[in-house]
């Protein structure tokens, strides 16, 4: 299982003030609001297991397993690549998943993605040209007893305390990952 | 353009559109589909086509489960198959497994047009075994014209009462223009609960289990 971030340890360190994801916006690369604090799998990054952290993330290289950022967003960029259940505040999809998203705020499915599974999250928008197959819960009461269920179930599962260190690259501006997702909001 | 669902399901269909919006056809069978989503509880729903926008937003307001299969994308090994197992087979991997929780409402569209007759049974077969009974059907069977375009178009709601045929460019092919009597041989398990003459020549079908 593979950490981010755990608050307060230097794993979490600070990122650079000015990253290119923030200050170099461009039309051809993800538009999904990244933050300028988010870490990022780049794309020459393979993870097999269990993804979880405290910050938000941006995967632009493969990940297989699950990942959870319960408080926290992930996006899925144009060059990522998950096969995992994944359980998220916010989700933005970009790239390729296949498995079930769980957001417990928000799922957005860009024009570019392309999505196999089911999406549980109160509010969910779908661009026209992604490639989706799957479900879409749209019953508010089903969602949120959904996500709530699995997230439960998915915190009691996590090891408490045992932080490995982060396999994850840190957002620096030299990095080619980080250059390439483009506009934050 | 994005479209959030629950956002948009609070406010009227019509502030969601935009100002150049085609007209769309009035499809009344489509409208009554909706009317009955309208009666509540929770629905089931399997769109056969692509997903779109617009189909969220029109469902956005129900409590359902909206599924989407993209069919289009296997027509073409399910028509050049001849053996009726191996018809089902394929039918059967396209779409979602079956759950506990068993469909209300099949949105076919226009894809019943582009599958063969021995394509057409099974595929419509594999949905009723997904089905709940008295599920509803709805399709769009091209009936005055003799061509129709080589490939499926893309269909979305532009209200509760009109839907939007978006063609896809390229050359046409003739339509199989089945009737009320292919679709019964076809369909064993679905009766015509009503049916309608659009005004582009189509023939809109409300099908029950």
């Amino acid at each position: 299982m593979f950490e981010i971030g755990k608050k307060g340890t230097p794993e979490a360190g600070p990122r650079p003030e000015s990253s290119p994801a923030r200050t170099e916006p461009s039309p051809s690369r993800s538009s999904a609001p990244v933050s300028r604090d988010a870490a990022v799998i780049g794309p020459s990054i393979h993870i097999d297991g269990d993804v979880r952290g405290e910050e938000d993330l941006l995967i632009e290289g493969e990940v297989s397993g699950t990942v959870q950022l319960k408080n926290n967003s992930l996006t899925i960029g144009p060059q990522g690549k998950v096969i995992a259940d994944v359980y998220a505040h916010s989700i933005y999809v970009d790239g390729y998943l296949e498995g079930d998203l769980y957001g417990s705020e928000r799922v957005n499915i860009r024009k570019s993605a392309q999505v196999k599974g089911n999406v549980t999250s109160p509010r969910v928008s779908v661009e026209d040209g992604a490639k989706f197959k799957g479900a879409i819960e749209m019953d508010p009461q089903a969602a949120q007893n959904v996500v709530g269920s699995r997230m439960s179930a998915q915190r009691s599962a996590a090891p408490q305390q045992t932080a490995p260190k982060p396999i994850v690259q840190p957002a620096k501006p030299e990095q080619p990952a980080v250059a390439k997702t483009g506009a934050a909001s | 353009m994005a479209v959030d669902a629950r956002r948009l399901s609070n406010g009227p269909p019509a502030a969601a559109k935009p100002s150049s919006a085609p007209e769309g056809l009035s499809a009344p069978l489509f409208h009554s589909l909706i009317q009955r989503l309208h009666s509540g509880g929770r629905w089931v729903v399997l769109d056969l086509g692509a997903v779109r926008s617009a189909t969220i937003r029109a469902f956005g307001g129900f409590r359902c489960r909206l599924e989407f299969v993209e069919l289009a994308d296997g027509l073409d090994a399910l028509n050049g198959e001849i053996d009726p197992r191996r018809i089902r087979q394929g039918a059967d991997a396209l779409l979602p497994p079956r759950r506990s929780e068993p469909i209300d409402v099949v949105l076919c569209w226009d894809l019943l047009n582009y599958l063969n007759q021995p394509a057409l049974t099974a595929v419509m077969e594999c949905i009723a075994s997904r089905c709940k009974r008295g599920a509803l059907a709805h399709g769009l069977i091209y009936y005055s014209a003799k061509a129709m375009p080589e490939r499926p178009s893309t269909f979305v709601p532009v209200d509760d009462q009109r839907i939007q045929q978006h063609v896809t460019p390229g050359r046409e092919r003739p339509a199989p223009r089945y009737s009320p009597e292919d679709l019964a041989r076809c369909m064993p398990r679905y009766t015509v609960e009503r049916g309608r003459l659009l005004r582009n020549g189509m023939q809109e079908f409300l099908f029950k289990l």
